[in-house]
């Protein structure tokens, strides 16, 4: 592996680096489209209406960093989001809704935690299971409808700017210096590395393996609960047809971070980076009117793609040792 | 001694009520319908059954490869998209047959195309299988949508003959509808070929253990090609029973399916793990699933409550299939 020189470095850059190489390509084509893309207003807003998704990135992050993984994010986003508009419109305060819609993620969380690592349950199609069943629960709260929120407030938590920046661009930094400090500056998140990295090592070196993954899976509930509480803050209502798609996605954005499935690597920043692909992706293509089924197929075609380099660099991997 | 006996006679009991529990609750369901609601037997609603069942039947039936190979596919969704509205479009152009043809190609060449992937990337896992083929059906509804310019294909738009459709989505052949008779034969071939073919237990090993496999000479590689290849055969059918019978194809006819395959394979009893299962096993599962279905929609409960219902037991049966394995 050592003779290969300058090749295998630039290999080794590209693979480790995909998803900073893709938003700077993104970038720099960008500067040769006629458009209003490099505005401040743009950019701002671009990150604005990635918040919510880079918010579930950073709970599924710590699954996904334990070698689990959880798709049920889409279907607990929607509930809370309904859930905390349903009471809303019955007459409870705002902020005690929001709290009782945060709860119900963190609940289901803990139901997800229960079955896959407690129980040893594959977490990718347990999530999975979980998550229809959300989707149904949503669509019979709603009926499939849409349901308008009546306090005028809620709507600013979600739409509403705090000195210029808007006030989803703060939640998520917020967000963000929480789970980086989490990871990097705690024992909890160094037990987390240890435990994706090696399960058994982990747990013959002491630590309380189950306890501390089981509790991953209850962030990540809890963070989704509260990103569907401001998407449905941003949207001034509560729909069942978000989410369809948002749990592959946001578990894909993560990986093209650097988060490997592989578990044990990764981190916070790295998944910011790589929903950042996705959000960029998005805003760039809108930017160039690029028809919404085109995008429906590149965005495929990214996951793939990223799909298959990590399971390359895995394959690489296995083959070094 | 007799202490013994008894208790290797409950362990006996348990495992066998484990392993066939997907019959004593379609058992308990059926009767517990027929009980409320006496509609449930009667002729009018067992060919309504008959007839409905066709299109899930098929996909799960091509899943069951999959999994027992040890791998997932979440692209059947949008295969049955791609193929629906492709075969469609091109019976007036091209003719009945080789429109049909056409669908069943495209079908198995989106299917082997997950291998493909899945074999140059070095994918061991599910979880990267899971991811790769979501991407591809993202990848082929967004084809579907483009061909079709989102709208829906009618029937009725079409002037030729379309007597083969019609025949598949509403003719009997006797007593059963030709949806079944083409079951039956699908069901027929997929067991020869699991019981009776070297390549069906190449796919049963490379699902138990890819490393003991390979040193036992199984070539991996072709049996990951073959099951995902009969995948998409049998998504591709599904897709084509499915339209004939609705008489319209949308780009998004497909939604839902690929859960509920593995939702339909997994109560059935082929472990996700990979290695054991069958095609019978799924066929008891699909049975369970359109069952409930039915006697959902007898009891009134509404569409919403249902996709509850199967999500609960889709982790309900993950969950007792890990038991069984701990």
């Amino acid at each position: 592996m050592n003779g290969t020189g300058k090749g295998a470095t630039l290999y080794k850059i590209l693979t480790k680096q995909k998803a900073l190489i893709a938003i700077l390509v993104m970038l720099i084509g960008m500067l040769f489209s006629h458009s209003n893309f490099y505005s401040a207003f743009n950019l701002l807003q671009m990150l604005s209406s990635t918040s919510i998704l880079l918010i579930l990135a950073f709970g599924v992050t710590l699954t996904i960093i334990a070698g689990g993984c959880d798709l049920s994010i889409g279907g607990i986003m929607v509930v809370a989001g309904i859930v905390s508009i349903k009471l809303m419109n019955a007459g409870m305060p705002m902020g005690l809704a929001i709290f009782f819609a945060v709860l119900f993620g963190t609940v289901v969380g803990f139901v997800n935690g229960f079955l896959a690592v407690h129980q040893k349950t594959e977490p990718f199609i347990i999530t999975l299971g979980i998550g229809l069943l959300l989707t149904g629960v949503a669509q019979q709260l709603t009926n499939a409808h849409p349901v308008p929120a009546q306090n005028p407030n809620f709507m600013m938590i979600g739409n509403g700017y705090f000195h210029g920046v808007p006030n989803l661009v703060i939640i998520m930094l917020v967000l963000f210096a929480l789970t980086y400090w989490l990871m990097r500056y705690t024992e909890f998140g160094r037990n987390l590395y240890a435990i994706g990295g090696d399960y058994e090592v982990a747990r013959y070196s002491g630590i309380d393996v189950i306890t501390t993954k089981w509790l991953a899976f209850v962030i990540s509930g809890t963070m989704a609960a509260l990103a569907g509480v401001l998407l449905s803050s941003e949207l001034n209502t509560g729909s069942a047809v978000y989410g369809e798609t948002t749990a592959l996605v946001v578990n894909c954005g993560v990986v093209v971070g650097g988060t490997s499935f592989a578990g044990g690597i990764g981190g916070i920043p790295q998944s910011a980076l790589g929903l950042l692909v996705f959000g960029l992706l998005s805003n760039s293509m809108n930017m160039l009117n690029i028809s919404s089924y085109f995008q429906i197929m590149l965005q495929g075609a990214v996951i793939v793609a990223i799909i298959w380099m990590d399971s390359y660099a895995q394959k690489r991997r296995r083959e070094a040792v | 001694m007799t202490a013994q006996g008894t208790n290797s006679a409950i362990r006996v009991g348990a495992s066998i009520l484990r392993d066939y529990l997907v019959l004593v609750m379609i058992a308990a369901l059926v009767a517990l319908t027929a009980l409320i609601e006496p509609k449930f037997l009667s002729p009018e609603n067992l060919t309504n059954i008959m007839f409905q069942f066709g299109p899930l039947m098929m996909v799960a039936l091509g899943t069951t490869f999959v999994i027992i190979g040890g791998f997932i596919d979440l692209s059947i969704a949008g295969t049955i998209n791609l193929v629906a509205v492709v075969t469609i479009s091109l019976i007036q152009p091209m003719g009945q047959v080789p429109a049909l043809l056409t669908g069943l190609a495209i079908g198995t060449v989106c299917g082997a195309l997950n291998s493909v992937l899945i074999l140059s990337s070095g994918a061991l896992t599910q979880a990267e299988a899971l991811f790769m083929t979501f991407g591809l059906s993202t990848v082929y509804s967004a084809i579907a949508l483009l061909y079709s310019h989102g709208s829906t294909m009618h029937f009725w738009d079409i002037t030729a003959s379309k007597s083969v459709f019609q025949a598949i989505g509403s003719g009997s052949l006797g007593f059963l509808s030709w949806s079944f008779v083409i079951f039956l034969i699908s069901l027929a071939a997929l067991w020869v070929f699991q019981e009776m073919t070297a390549e069906g237990r190449a796919v049963r090993l490379t699902g138990g253990n890819k490393t003991a496999a390979r040193l036992a000479g199984v070539r991996i590689s072709r049996s990951i090609v073959v099951i995902y290849a009969i995948g998409g055969f049998m998504a591709a059918l599904g897709a084509i029973v499915l339209f004939s019978r609705v008489t319209t194809a949308s780009p998004v006819i497909g939604v839902g399916y690929e859960t509920n395959a593995i939702l339909a394979v997994v109560v059935g009893g082929t472990t996700l793990k990979g290695g054991k299962g069958s095609v019978l096993r799924t066929v008891m599962g699909v049975l369970l699933v359109v069952l409930m279905s039915n006697c959902l929609n007898l009891l009134g409960v509404s569409t919403y409550l249902q996709v509850v219902a199967e999500g609960a037991i889709l982790t309900f049966a993950i969950w007792l299939d890990n038991r069984k394995h701990m």
